[in-house]
């Protein structure tokens, strides 16, 4: 076993923030560990993909041949195992997209190490391997010691710097995997129509809650959004009530953002809910209660009805826009 | 002539009256065949004890059916209908009086009887019908309110009833005139056809005119007879029957527990599973709309219309009687036989979840019709057979089962409202029968942050006034009033007999709560589950405590308060002097009263679940009472229940604009005027 | 575990056999004021809060039942707990699933998910074959979210993540699963292991009270997990720490003699960040 780190990223979300993010966690450890840092990437690699990778790693690796062109759970999860494998590397580090959500725990059986999720920071105790993450829906923090190896984990990505580039580039090999049958096979992809600007990156969010009290109301709040230049998403509620797709779910169980400001409109504040906005620089709100447990961890807020509040507002900040 | 020997020839001018008795027959076989067909279907209901203790159903009827009470609360309506009514008891009477006379040779019919009875009073009488049924046809064809059922059948009785009594008197004007009757002036309005008849008419034209309209108000009598017990008047037999069926232990306390080892389906779907006095309300109601004119979710604009249960009822009892009366009282747990929950009647999902449980409709019925339970007993099928009701309804309940209380996601605990105060709690204390009274806090009280100045302030006047009370503190469970209200009986048995074994393992006698739904379940419904306990809600128990002078109120005066009646603590328990003594003893005043209160007091929205149901802003229920509220230009909404106290608090907010208007329970305005003692 | 055995049902599909594995946890709903840490035992102390079943194993169930509803075929519910997890199967029962299994561990800190995996294979194995096998894709006390990756590994089944709806789709099903894009359909012809997330589809049935009545006289299969022979060796981690972040932040609410002023001063707050980002 080396004290090497990879990193497993998908070649069709080219090299993005969640990508860099890895990156950066994986640069980290590697250095803490003292180890380089390789990665591997699957899938059919644009070029500038592989040479931004090329340029903050050690070692890339890529996995492009033919049955591999596009993400397939099983093969894909093959091609990480085999990769790794001839790596023995003492972490791997995915990022918090589906592939890693999906494939993390399977690697990490099958690379006879410990898996472990949403890492939000990773430090070498004694030679040891230790995640931090939020545990009981935020209510606390835990570290993790990893017993096995190699750690595999996935890491809440955009909680952390992008890797600083080596200076010169990686050299890049090329990987020929003999690849199993796939017992699963995604036959359709459905890319949902984002309208205005996707949540996962955005610098500023709009969300909604079940005090909107249906669809309508998101309209005013996607008015809002394109005043602001912000992205729309939601609350558990307001999607388990069929009011936005599920993509719109921000939570501990949705998608977790990282804004420089949060406005929450008609949302109570659940602590799932806040879990997926933790790592919002700011947050702001407007709601009818003055002790809704948003407040609490609102930098400023408005208490009114919002159909008082988002017209004028929307009129406002275009004003102050000019 | 001397008035002694006063009288009438009856039947003078009427040849053939044999045929009066031969027409009567089948009179009477229509209208006795409508009853008995009626009486058949209510038979099919299940069992009720509804006719025990006589003497105070006989009392019920002669306040509600002969003195008209209820009735009467209505000036115009209750003016007019009692003008009939009365009108028509004297006719009956003058008509059995004929009777006796004529076919019983009585010979009572004479003397000064006849002149002051059966000639002015009936006459007097007879002309209060004709101006009832004009004060009726005013506000049926003229004003016209909402709450009326304009059906052809209602006009063509109005119309009935103004062609007997018009053809009564020209019978009798057209008789005087052609007999020259001596005692005229004993029936003005008799007196008066016959002036007008006499210069216009011959003796022979009289004498014939007499005898046709003879036999047509005989007719339209024998017409009327036979009809009334196939239309809605067949309230004059029904009413007075479901009055004195009628519930006489007070709102709430006749939900009937359930039967959970049985095998019967739980609540009701279908027809048949209704009780015989269901079945008789439908049949008793008069169409007078006035439960739905009080129904806080009507006047909203919501589809529920407690009016219309009953009468969408009522049309399928009669045309599914036959299939009603076929196989009478059996229950299946097979589909229902006669569905009663129907999307497109009022007996809709959607509208019987729109019911506060307020009890306004029972309150306002003048004939005692329940449709309160109606609407909890298809509730119960919707909830426990179907589970199909609404969502947040069902997040409520679950939570209730998950943690015993209705909040999910509530951010406190059950004794963070008493940081500081130094409450012990029941667990904690060596011997748990030392204290005078426990303090059951409420979930509503104890987890929403609002409430927990109610319950500082309730907890700080008993020590200041030297009570000695705990509380159960995270021991604690919802009393399971929102699942009773809601539908739920099995997770309110539940919960009422864990909370039963509890109060008794601690050897609880007296219970003070701060929430009226804690207050009625704890009070009403724990006894049927065998939990016998004394309980008073605080406003009562305060008001104690200020009478034998145990709080001292300042003598400074308060800020203008109105006051609003909790419907559990109000309508269900009679609790209306007790709030405003407080208010009056907090305030230095009495409270300014809106147009609904005490008795007749307008729903919050809050009450039977509606606290837990998402409502459109435009058909919430507490916007309308906080309008009330602030119409009384008070500067304090003051109410004594904690879920009263979020739906105000949000209704004011919502319309109070600019103006500094505060909704505060009633202890905490106590609590303002009396100077807390200092402790040491 | 492949499945050979099954029935045909009317459609020419087959009959399809489910195991749901669910899991009771700490009331996730305990207020942030009344959640305290057990220094000793590395976890939350229980205190006077309830035990739930954890809302994406409900999610999972909904899922099976309506799954099961549409083939026939059956609904196996199975969890390894503490004695007081049988509520949770009984909850699932009286949501209708057909049979439930309970393996019983001791009273002392939970099992790491590694372990927690060989446990609910081993039950699985002994209880049957089954075409589907659903997880819920974590849970709301530690919400690590493996499990169901693991048991995939030791079942040897091929696993998808994110799945929100489940269909029969000729001899297998075909899934539909949540993305960062979007969604993707998904199809299997064997047995597959499903983790489930929740959407509007799968919100959890309320029980019928009479189901709820029928619950408590169902069988239950109970296992001591001494039973079932798993190999108890290593873990894959431990906590070395366990604490409660930091308190909140004061939230600043704008003032204002009246609407328009408060809402200009809301405006100025969200301009001033908006400018400070260009």
């Amino acid at each position: 076993m080396s004290n090497d780190v990879v990193i497993c990223l998908s070649a069709s979300s080219g090299y993005d923030r969640v990508a860099q993010g890895v990156a950066g966690a994986g640069r980290e450890l590697a250095d803490e560990l003292g180890g380089s840092l390789c990665a591997v990437i699957v899938g059919a690699a644009a070029d500038e993909t592989v040479s931004g990778v090329a340029a903050v790693a050690d070692a890339v690796i890529v996995a492009d041949q033919p049955e591999l062109a596009d993400y397939q759970p099983e093969s894909y999860l093959a091609a990480f195992e085999q990769t790794c494998r001839q790596l023995e590397p003492a972490a791997v580090l995915l990022g918090n997209d589906t592939v890693g959500l999906e494939l993390t725990p399977r690697l990490a059986a099958r690379l006879g190490g410990s898996p472990m999720s949403d890492g939000t920071g990773l430090r070498v105790v004694d030679g040891a391997i230790r995640v931090t993450r939020s545990a009981y829906g935020g209510k606390a923090e835990a570290v993790f010691e990893l017993k096995r190896s190699p750690a595999v984990v996935w890491v809440r990505a955009r909680g952390f710097e992008p890797a600083p580039p080596t200076g010169d580039g990686a050299a890049v090999e090329r990987a020929a995997l003999e690849l199993p049958v796939a017992a699963t096979r995604i036959v359709e992809r459905h890319v949902e129509e984002q309208e205005g600007i996707p949540l996962d990156d955005a610098r500023l969010v709009v969300g909604g809650g079940r005090g909107l009290g249906g669809a309508e109301p998101f309209d005013d709040l996607r008015s809002l959004a394109a005043v602001m230049k912000a992205a729309v998403g939601a609350s558990r509620s307001a999607c388990d009530e069929g009011w936005v797709p599920p993509s719109y779910q921000i939570g501990q169980t949705g998608k977790k953002i990282a804004p420089e400001l949060y406005l929450a409109v008609a949302i109570s504040g659940a602590a799932q809910h806040m879990l997926g906005v933790s790592d919002a620089k700011a947050l702001c709100a407007i709601n009818t209660d003055p002790e809704a447990p948003i407040f609490r961890n609102c930098h400023f807020g408005i208490v009114e009805d919002y159909r008082k509040v988002v017209p004028p507002l929307i009129e406002r900040l275009r004003e102050l826009k000019q | 002539m001397t008035p002694d020997l006063a009288t009438r020839e009856i039947g003078w001018n009427i040849s053939v009256i044999w045929l009066m008795y031969l027409l009567l027959v089948p009179t009477v076989v229509v209208a006795g065949y409508g009853l008995w067909r009626r009486i058949r279907l209510w038979r099919c209901g299940h069992p009720v004890a509804r006719l025990d203790r006589p003497a105070e159903r006989f009392g019920l009827v002669l306040r509600h059916a002969l003195l008209q009470m209820r009735t009467a609360r209505q000036l115009y309506a209750g003016g007019f209908h009692l003008m009939i009514f009365t009108g028509f008891v004297i006719l009956a009477i003058a008509t059995t009086v004929v009777m006796l006379d004529f076919d019983f040779h009585t010979d009572i019919m004479k003397g000064s009887f006849y002149l002051v009875f059966q000639s002015l009073i009936v006459d007097l009488f007879g002309g209060l019908v004709l101006v009832g049924v004009g004060l009726a046809a005013v506000r049926r064809w003229v004003h016209r309110p909402k709450q009326l059922v304009y059906t052809d059948q209602a006009s063509w009785l109005l119309v009935l009833i103004f062609a007997i009594a018009l053809t009564g008197f020209l019978v009798e004007g057209w008789r005087i005139a052609a007999t020259r009757d001596p005692w005229a002036e004993w029936s003005p309005i008799g007196n008066l056809v016959a002036s007008v008849s006499v210069p216009l008419m011959s003796d022979e034209a009289l004498r014939a005119a007499h005898l046709t309209g003879w036999w047509i108000h005989l007719l339209l009598v024998y017409g009327f007879i036979a009809w009334a017990p196939w239309t809605k008047l067949a309230h004059v037999v029904t009413a007075p029957l479901a009055i004195f069926a009628g519930n006489l232990d007070g709102y709430g306390r006749d939900l009937k527990p359930i039967d959970f080892e049985s095998e019967a389906p739980l609540g009701v779907a279908s027809l048949e599973q209704f009780s015989w006095k269901d079945l008789l309300d439908l049949d008793a109601c008069t169409e007078c709309g006035r439960c739905t004119a009080v129904c806080p979710a009507n006047a909203v604009g919501k589809a529920l219309s407690p009016r219309d249960i009953v009468l969408d009822l009522r049309t399928l009892m009669h045309s599914k009687g036959n299939e009603l009366m076929a196989t009478p009282g059996l229950d299946s747990e097979e589909d229902p036989r006669i569905p009663v929950i129907d999307g497109s009647t009022a007996v809709a999902p959607e509208a019987l979840f729109e019911c506060t449980t307020c009890a306004a409709c029972l309150e306002a019925c003048p004939v005692y019709i329940e449709q309160l339970p109606k609407i909890v007993d298809t509730r119960r099928f919707l909830v426990m057979e179907e589970a199909d009701y609404p969502q947040t309804m069902a997040d409520a309940i679950t939570s209730l089962e998950q943690r015993g209380h209705p909040f999910p996601g509530a951010q406190f605990s059950r004794v963070d409202w008493a940081e500081g105060l130094g409450i012990s709690v029941l667990s904690e204390l060596d011997d748990p029968s030392e204290i005078d009274v426990l303090l059951w806090v409420g979930c509503a009280n104890a987890l929403l942050e609002r409430n927990h100045a109610t319950v500082r302030a309730v907890a700080t006047l008993l020590q200041d006034a030297g009570v000695s009370f705990a509380i159960l503190g995270r021991e604690e469970r919802c009393t399971g009033d929102p699942a009773r209200r809601i539908g739920n009986e099995f997770v309110f048995e539940q919960l009422a007999t864990k909370n039963i074994e509890l109060l008794q393992r601690y050897g609880v006698r007296g219970i003070l709560t701060c929430c009226p739904h804690c207050y009625h379940t704890l009070a009403n419904d724990y006894p049927l589950l065998g939990g016998e306990f004394e309980v008073e809600h605080h406003v009562a128990f305060l008001a104690g405590l200020v009478k034998e002078g145990r709080l001292i109120p300042s003598d400074q005066d308060g800020p203008s308060a109105t006051f609003h009646d909790p419907c559990y603590l109000g309508r269900y328990n009679g609790i209306l002097e007790a709030p405003r003594e407080l208010v009056r003893s907090a305030t230095g005043a009495q409270p300014v009263e809106m147009a609904a209160h005490r008795s007749a007091g307008f729903c919050c929205g809050g009450g039977g679940g509606m606290s837990f149901a998402e409502e459109p802003p435009e058909q919430r229920v507490n916007r309308e009472r906080a309008r009330q509220a602030l119409a009384t230009d008070a500067e304090v909404v003051s109410v004594a229940c904690p879920f009263c106290m979020t739906m105000l608090e949000d209704g004011v907010g919502a319309l109070a604009g600019d103006r500094e208007v505060k909704v505060k329970d009633v202890a905490e305005l106590l609590r303002d005027a009396v100077a807390p003692i200092e402790k040491d | 575990m492949a499945s050979s055995g099954h029935t045909q049902r009317g459609d020419g599909g087959a009959k399809l056999n489910i195991l749901v594995c669910v899991k009771q946890i700490l009331d996730p709903d305990v207020p942030a004021r009344d959640f305290r840490i057990d220094p000793e035992r590395m976890e939350a102390i229980r205190g006077g809060a309830s035990l739930v079943p954890n809302v994406f194993c409900e999610n999972a169930l909904e899922t099976a039942l309506q799954l099961r509803d549409a083939t026939g075929g059956s609904v196996t519910a199975l969890t390894f707990g503490t004695e007081e997890a049988e509520e949770v199967l009984r909850k699932a029962l009286a949501m209708t699933a057909d049979q439930a299994a309970l393996v019983v561990r001791g009273d002392g800190p939970a099992p790491d998910a590694l372990t927690v995996a060989r446990v609910l294979a081993a039950a699985a194995r002994t209880l049957g074959e089954f075409d589907v096998v659903m997880v819920g894709r974590e849970s709301g006390d530690w919400g690590i979210g493996q499990t169901g990756g693991l048991l995939a590994e030791e079942l040897g089944l091929p696993m998808v993540a994110l799945v929100d709806q489940v269909t029969a789709s000729g001899p297998g099903v075909s899934m539909r699963r949540q993305t960062d894009y979007g969604s993707d359909t998904v199809e299997t012809t064997g047995s597959v292991l499903v983790t489930i997330t929740n959407c509007e589809g799968n919100v959890p049935r309320i029980p019928k009270t009479r189901d709820v009545m029928k619950s408590y006289r169902k069988p239950l299969t109970t296992w001591q997990v001494g039973e079932l022979g798993v190999d108890n060796g290593d873990t894959i981690a431990e906590i070395v720490e366990l604490s409660i972040p930091g308190k909140e932040v004061a939230c600043e609410f704008v003032e204002g003699d009246n609407l328009d002023e408060k809402v200009d001063a809301f405006a100025r707050r969200i301009a001033e960040v908006m400018g400070a980002i260009g």
